[in-house]
């Protein structure tokens, strides 16, 4: 069984009449190299504040896409693993039982939404998330004049007490929808959303798309028998499939 | 009925105003600011509002080059990408190259010209009077005829701007313009000289590769062209459908590309050129079956894998195996960052050539593969200043034998050693002008500051270097208005000229781009009457080139010059027992040689390998920590030859125990509120030694004493526990020996 | 619940009255609120002046309806003239901002127009081009900025633009009809039955 059928097993009808897509994700952690494009290519297009040093101090730091290092051995075979770690739009998301004002939800898209302007900021949802890619306003940021055009007017700014965390790029899905809708297509083609973080990837690691669609890059690299899911076992169904490093001593496949 | 007395009847009037005043208030404080709708005066032809346009140009952020779509709403840039058609980047870009943002919006730009007061102050002037004042003294130096007693010193700039340069030069009476980048691989330039007879950089073909062994060359984060090395590093691993191609790396401390590595070996600092020739040795010795295989065994004998074994700490048997597996494997061997920024630089990278010429690399798919001349005309009247040249510079400034020193987007103060005393005889000079965009450390010692546009508001162009095997150049062209009053360049340059008489035919670097494309487009036989479509087309699509394939390839191989390999031990600067480790400068993708200091998006992002923010830090093996019994954020005192300097300590395991690594880029003292007093910059320890054939500064040659202060402070980062603890993070099989 | 020893005194001793007589209790509530009355009285007149005093604020307030710096009238340009709408909001079909004429469009009409050309207010739009400034117009329909709201797809879903705008073309001064809250959006999503018209992320950005 690949992944990808462990995927489907929440996206049965009944829940919404119909899914429309399953954004998803590939992590190909054998291209990626921790260079960290991703990162700053987010904070760009999505607005993220810039929190100064104290709050880093504090561990206040908001950065919906991160690089995690994991290291193994010691000197001299310390060996380092990167794995880029972001929301990861479970189906069966801890973070949506948590939120007590529906301002996170599963919507038909499969994406765990974040509703800035119904959030009241109880924090519960970054407890409960157990890859804690959830990230709290403790303060209003600003942007020192005038740093503040570089704003994406078409993200939200957010102000304190509000919980954020990725989206997928929604306004990049939103636009590629509408640009669907005017040739008369009801869906998207594949390849025409890339959130800001994959297109940015100078190694070609992420790659976004339609779980739904068979035929969808994404689709096939999903199933890669080099394919998992960040801590399985905790049964939260992400729809963002890692594929595994691949080390020296083993064959490509 | 209860009866209302007067004083109730007051306190029913009061009840009634207050709450209906009460009521007016809230629904005044609920309502939204009124905001304006402000239309166009006269509207951009392709502005419509609520749409975003892409304009496509060049990155300046570093020299590789990468082609730049910039998102534009309502005259605002929004954001930078790659541009999918440039094939240097393919639609990729690095994190330094997409804060270019930060630079143009950024709080500290320079905005009016400047004079310093000779009080350390600086007042704004106007334009004309800035202008005015740099002509008459270049027309009193004119009149005397002293053109070497005026010297233009610029940063990276490449493409036709440079023609422009050439011509204020003429015009002017300039004799020199040099060129101080302190990224410049300058020894790789030397180097293949001496044995391709190559001034240009050859194109490293990592994607094609199957065995990439690397001294030192971060390819991934700052080594050339690091966007188009991290695509092909991506094909190398998954694209290639015959093999995983293999990554070795030589370097005593784990950069980007050491952690993203098959392997990674902590050789002994400064003996990578023996390494690389002990490899060669066994090449020649039982692979090579070359004409010239009694030269080069006769040339190796003392490179024996047992005595180099001896002398780089790498056993006999790794040697001997990855000169097999590189001979056998379609092979690629490159050098850079620190192993090749010793003494004896130029030989370690002569020394990899070799390798590379053992190997059968030379002209081949997945090896060296030389690029054809671009073939456009570009007139060159500067030369690259290498560090030995920039004492030069330094001596006759402190001789009083320079009178104007023209600065621009450089900052020699910072990227050289203190010890070189460049500031010091900067003081020597009557006019310090500076053309550049922020208050940097050396723009603070001008007399006259000159604010240019961010690379984002200016017109130029650009070859890339290295190319990409074929013929490229991108035209780069403003894609914002002007925020402020500067001005580019160019433009100045052409201003300062007309204010002193000169008959100039360009008004501005937009008009002079213009027309060198126009000649070149009628070189390349195109129509004249279609010069207009074909600029317009060359603008929207930002590049223009010709997909044909590199002449110079394998069956031309010239014979490799064998008595080029010489003597590859590094010399260390500084005596052993009292100076007990090797001081490990390295360049970071975040900052590069600290131009990225000034950017918040940069400053914020956490480094790597360590995911330390906004500081400094000395990285320790955690063996040689715990012999000082130092733990993380113990601040310490690393003493060279030529200096001390204090940061925190992180304790690394992938760092060797005699090697201490810092980063370069932070500890600035001017340039803008984000990068001023943080952190330390470890150039300042660097005793300024050079190597003798390049003349390029060996800033990884020094040894360095450690002193534990006894004061702590908290080391700001990201990262928690870096172990997975038996959690399935990377991957079924992972967890089971994680 | 009012227990005995808090009683008021009045209610204990009619109570005791009561008993004594043999006859049914009646304990009333209302008697014993009756020495609040003038308090809850004071509360009601405060209530009543708060709604007021919303009132006042909406019906003197120029929230909905402002004056603009120049008296431009829609029903002129729109409904006398028949001037179409996407000739001066062009983008309303094809961004999600329906877009105001550039001061160069509307002089570019007003320049061939010689009756009215020397009117206050095309005087007024004269100085605006003479200083090459743009015209500072007071929005009317503005949604919060969290909103994600596109003109295009409402336009070419065939929606007109009367139906949120109101009769613009009767208009001399423009005056916002329509509430703009999120009910009023989404009753008329859920009424056209509109492709994902609920989710959250259609609308909130």
């Amino acid at each position: 069984m690949s992944v990808l059928d462990t995927i489907r097993k929440y996206r049965e009808a009944g829940y919404y009449k119909e899914f429309d897509y399953h954004w998803g994700m590939t992590v190909d952690l054998d291209r990626c190299t921790g260079c960290e494009a991703c990162v700053v290519a987010c904070q760009a297009e999505n607005n993220l504040p810039i929190v100064g040093e104290s709050s880093f101090a504090q561990r206040r730091e908001i950065k919906w896409m991160r690089i995690e290092r994991y290291w193994e051995g010691e000197y001299p075979n310390a060996k380092l693993n990167f794995i880029p770690m972001f929301c990861q739009q479970c189906d069966e998301a801890p973070c949506e039982t948590a939120c007590p004002v529906f301002a996170t939800y599963h919507n038909q898209d499969g994406l765990n939404t974040q509703i800035y302007n119904r959030c009241i900021g109880t924090r519960t949802c970054a407890v409960y998330c157990p890859y804690e890619v959830r990230y709290f306003n403790w303060f209003t940021y600003t942007w020192d004049e005038p740093l503040e055009r570089q704003l994406n007017p078409d993200v939200s700014v957010r102000e304190k007490g509000v919980m954020e965390k990725c989206t997928f790029c929604i306004q990049r899905i939103r636009q590629a929808k509408d640009l669907a809708k005017d040739d008369d297509r009801r869906k998207v083609r594949d390849g025409e959303v890339t959130p800001a973080c994959a297109q940015s990837c100078p190694t070609e690691a992420l790659v976004f798309g339609d779980l739904n669609d068979p035929e969808s890059r994404v689709s096939k690299m999903a199933n890669d028998p080099r394919g998992y899911q960040v801590l399985e076992e905790q049964n939260t169904s992400p729809s963002v499939v890692y594929l595994q490093k691949v080390h020296g001593d083993e064959e490509a496949i | 009925m209860t009866s209302i007395n007067r004083r109730d009847f007051f306190k029913f009037v009061g009840a009634g105003g207050a709450g209906a005043g009460a009521g007016y208030l809230y629904a005044e404080l609920v309502k939204r600011p009124q905001e304006l709708l402000v239309p166009q005066v006269v509207p951009p032809e392709d502005y419509s509002p609520g749409l975003a346009t892409w304009y496509n140009t060049v990155c300046n952020q570093c020299s590789g080059g990468c082609g730049i779509s910039v998102r534009i709403r309502e005259g605002e840039a929004k954001k930078i990408e790659g541009n999918p058609v440039h094939p240097v980047n393919q639609g990729r870009l690095c994190a330094l190259g997409q804060s270019g943002l930060n630079a143009l919006y950024n709080p500290d730009r320079l905005k009016t010209p400047l004079r310093n007061n000779n009080e350390g102050r600086f007042q704004g002037i106007e334009w004309e009077e800035a202008i005015d004042e740099l002509a008459q003294k270049l027309n009193e130096s004119r009149a005397r005829r002293q053109s070497d007693r005026v010297q233009l010193l610029t940063g990276n700039i490449r493409g036709h701007v440079n023609g422009l340069i050439g011509h204020f030069m003429e015009w002017v009476g300039v004799a020199s313009h040099m060129q101080y980048d302190f990224t410049r691989p300058a020894n790789l330039y030397e180097a293949n000289q001496l044995t391709f007879g190559q001034s240009m950089l050859p194109y490293y073909d990592i994607r094609n590769t199957h065995y990439l062994l690397s001294f030192g060359a971060d390819y991934l984060g700052t080594w050339l062209s690091p966007v188009h090395n991290s695509l092909g590093y991506g094909h190398l691993r998954q694209g290639q459908t015959e093999k995983r191609g293999t990554c070795i790396q030589v370097e005593p401390r784990m950069s980007l590309s050491g952690a993203n590595a098959d392997e990674w070996l902590p050789a002994v600092p400064g003996s990578e050129g023996s390494l690389a020739l002990g490899i060669a040795n066994v090449i020649a010795n039982g692979h090579y079956t070359g004409a010239d295989q009694a030269e080069w065994a006769n040339a190796l004998t003392t490179y024996t894998p047992s005595n180099i074994a001896r002398l780089t700490g790498i056993s006999e048997v790794d040697i001997e195996r990855i000169a097999e597996e590189f001979f056998t494997n379609a092979s690629l061997a490159i050098a850079g960052g620190a192993a090749t920024a010793g003494t004896e630089g130029v030989a370690t990278h002569i020394a990899v050539n070799a390798l590379n010429y053992l190997a059968g690399n030379i002209g081949q798919k997945g090896g060296v593969i030389f690029n054809s001349d671009p073939g456009f005309a570009q007139t060159s009247t500067f030369e690259h200043a290498n560090y030995q040249q920039m004492i030069t510079l330094a001596e006759k400034m402190k001789n009083n034998e320079v009178d104007i020193l023209i600065l621009h987007d450089t900052n020699p103060i910072f990227s050289m050693p203190s010890s070189s005393n460049f500031q010091e005889a900067m003081e020597n000079v009557p006019l310090v002008v500076a053309l550049s965009g922020f208050m940097d450390e050396t723009t603070a010692m001008a007399d006259l500051i000159l604010p240019t546009d961010n690379y984002l508001e200016s017109w130029g162009d650009d070859v890339p270097e290295p190319a990409v095997g074929f013929s490229v150049a991108s035209i780069s062209q403003p894609v914002v208005s002007r925020l402020y009053d500067t001005r580019s360049l160019g433009d100045i340059l052409i201003d300062t000229a007309r204010m002193m008489g000169t008959e100039v035919s360009w008004d501005s670097t937009e008009a002079y781009i213009q027309d060198v494309w126009s000649r070149i487009y009628a070189q390349q036989g195109g129509d004249p009457s279609g010069f207009d479509n074909f600029w317009r087309s060359a603008l929207e699509a930002g590049v223009w080139g010709q997909e044909t394939a590199s002449t110079n390839q394998g069956s031309t191989v010239k014979p490799f010059p064998v008595n080029q390999l010489s003597d590859v031990s590094n010399k260390l600067e500084g005596d052993e027992s009292e100076y007990p480790f090797v001081l490990h400068p390295y360049l970071t993708l975040t900052f590069l040689d600290g131009r990225g200091a000034n950017l918040p998006w940069q400053q914020e992002l956490p480094d790597p390998l360590t995911s330390v923010v906004y500081n400094s830090w000395v990285e320790l093996n955690p063996g040689t920590a715990v012999e000082l019994g130092v733990k993380e954020g113990d601040v310490l005192e690393v003493t060279s030859p030529s200096g001390t300097i204090r940061a925190p300590a992180f304790i690394y395991e992938a760092i060797r125990p005699d090697v201490v690594a810092m980063p370069i880029g932070q500890g600035h003292e001017q340039y803008g509120r984000y990068a001023e007093q943080r952190g330390v910059n470890p150039i300042d320890l660097v005793v300024p030694n050079f190597d003798q054939r390049s003349g390029a500064l060996a800033w990884a040659g020094t040894r360095v004493k450690i002193l534990k202060t006894g004061e702590r402070v908290l080391l700001i980062k990201t990262d928690g526990i870096t172990r997975t603890l038996g959690r399935q993070i990377l991957g079924p099989s992972e967890a089971e020996h994680g | 619940m009012l227990s005995v020893h808090n009683r008021p005194p009045k209610i204990q001793a009619i109570a005791k009255q009561e008993f004594r007589e043999g006859v049914r209790v009646n304990v009333s509530v209302l008697e014993a609120l009756k020495p609040l009355r003038k308090s809850a009285l004071l509360g009601i007149i405060g209530i009543v002046g708060i709604v007021v005093g919303l009132k006042i604020n909406a019906a003197y307030s120029t929230h909905l309806k402002p004056v603009q710096p120049i008296e431009f009238s829609h029903r002129i340009h729109a409904g006398e003239n028949q001037i179409e709408c996407l000739y001066c909001h062009s983008s309303a079909d094809r961004s999600p901002s329906a877009g105001v004429p550039s001061v160069a469009k509307c002089v570019g009409c007003h320049e061939r127009i010689a009756t009215v050309r020397d009117s206050a207010e095309i005087a007024k739009l004269n100085a605006y081009w003479q200083a090459q400034e743009p015209i500072p117009w007071i929005k009317v329909h503005d949604v919060p900025d969290f909103v994600h709201f596109t003109h295009k797809r409402h336009v070419l879903a065939g929606l007109e633009c009367q139906q949120c705008h109101g009769p613009v073309e009767t208009m001399d001064r423009i005056e916002r009809v329509a509430d703009l809250t999120m009910p009023w959006c989404t009753d008329c999503h859920t009424l056209n039955q509109t492709d994902n018209g609920l989710d959250c992320y259609t609308c909130h950005k």
